[in-house]
């Protein structure tokens, strides 16, 4: 009986695995995907300056850098790197 | 007026503004001398980054406040000290949450912040609130001798314009933590971390701050703008002008003082000039007349020092305790 019950709860967590990969995580990476976008527009209005666009209260911005300093680098490179905004909206929509 | 009527009728944060070379300096610290005389503790402050209160006292005063009498302290606002002072903490912050290496990285970007335009106007901006947090407990009443009109009024508008930038940034960065707590259903401790975004934290208390002041500056039962010109034509078009805006932004004048008016035993050579000066006195009173008007004296020498503030701080009693 209990290796039945425990044969069982394995392959529960199969399916569960299963499940999250096929459905939900695909799902959700559009979400996430989107919500990096805004917090990526959000950093060029928090430190546009570093880049060269003037920020009027660049001095307050100051005080989130400790947030942000893990994720500054990263971001400088992506949002000087795109080309194709179009192209990044539709590998969003999963068209490839 | 005796000591409890000034208490009573006075505002906690009295401003005076100007045309450069006017006399703001003289008559804050006239004011203020006036204000400790009848028990009121005060503090003058200077925001002007050329400061000479410490020159009108003849008193050494620095960024750090300085007693100058009874019941009277005194600061000047030091733009590059507050400025320094800011970014220390942003670094030691920095610290504790990151890597070594990567503040390093960052350093750069916090000296480019340092030098753009309005970080030395944020600076004495942050300070300024700071004083006025402290009214109540330490001091009573605030008397700030601010910068040549076109500086202050920016420094007092500064709230409304960066409440309503700040207030834009909150919603964009709740708008993605809405979409990131949606991907995080599946992730408890992610979704908590959401939750206490810091992010969000730090922009609504800057807003708070601003609000603070902005509420502060138009509450006329708080504070109170008076105007220190001379009888002449620019000064008077100038602080018209000034008036007329500050009523924009809500933020009440209560007086104006017209300073080195020229007695009538000045003399033959002045006369002409008093004569003009009496049309433009005329001009002030009907322009200006809903408002107190104190005249100052033109005096035979230049005002320095506690003795010369002490004849001029009674004549500052009609601009009301």
């Amino acid at each position: 009986m209990e290796k039945v019950l425990k044969t069982l709860r394995k392959w529960w967590e199969v399916f569960v695995l299963f499940h999250h990969g096929t459905f939900i995580d695909k799902r959700m990476a559009v979400v996430r995907k989107e919500a990096f976008d805004i917090n990526d527009n959000l950093m060029l209005l928090l430190f546009g300056d570093f880049l060269g666009i003037p920020n009027p209260v660049s001095y307050y911005m100051l005080e989130l850098l400790p947030y942000v300093a893990d994720d500054l680098e990263t971001w400088e490179r992506r949002i000087q790197n795109r080309k194709f905004i179009i192209a990044e909206k539709a590998a969003q929509y999963d068209f490839d | 007026m005796t000591s409890t009527e000034v208490k009573v009728h006075m505002k906690r944060f009295t401003f005076f503004g100007g045309k450069g070379g006017t006399g703001k300096t003289s008559c804050a610290a006239a004011y203020s001398l006036f204000l400790a005389s009848k028990g009121v503790k005060t503090l003058v402050v200077s925001t002007d980054p050329a400061h000479s209160l410490a020159d009108a006292f003849d008193k050494p005063i620095g960024f750090q406040t300085a007693q100058l009498g009874d019941r009277l302290w005194g600061i000047e606002i030091d733009a590059e000290v507050e400025a320094r002072k800011y970014m220390k903490a942003v670094q030691d912050k920095m610290l504790d949450l990151v890597s070594a290496a990567i503040v390093d990285e960052i350093k750069r970007q916090i000296e480019i912040a340092y030098m753009s335009p309005g970080a030395e106007e944020a600076a004495i901006f942050d300070k300024f609130i700071e004083l006025m947090e402290s009214v109540g407990e330490t001091y009573d009443a605030i008397v700030f001798d601010t910068a040549p009109t076109g500086h202050t009024l920016r420094l007092l508008t500064l709230p409304e314009i960066l409440g309503a930038w700040i207030e834009h940034l909150i919603e964009k960065r709740k708008k993605a933590m809405d979409l990131m707590k949606l991907a995080a259903r599946y992730d408890k401790p992610l979704a908590e971390r959401i939750e206490n975004d810091p992010i969000i934290k730090t922009l609504s208390a800057r807003r708070d701050k601003f609000s603070l002041a902005r509420r502060i500056l138009t509450d006329p039962q708080e504070s109170i703008f008076h105007f220190v010109l001379n009888a002449e034509k620019l000064p008077i078009l100038e602080t018209a002008r000034a008036v007329e805006l500050l009523g924009r932004h809500g933020i009440a004048v209560g007086g104006i003082v017209v300073n080195k008016v020229i007695p009538p035993e000045a003399g033959s050579f002045l006369e002409k000039r008093r004569l003009s000066q009496e049309q433009y006195l005329r001009e002030i009173r009907t322009r200006f007349a809903s408002m107190k008007i104190v005249e100052l004296p033109l005096l035979d020498d230049d005002i320095q020092g506690m003795e010369q503030l002490g004849l001029l701080s009674p004549l500052m009693e009609d601009l009301g305790g």
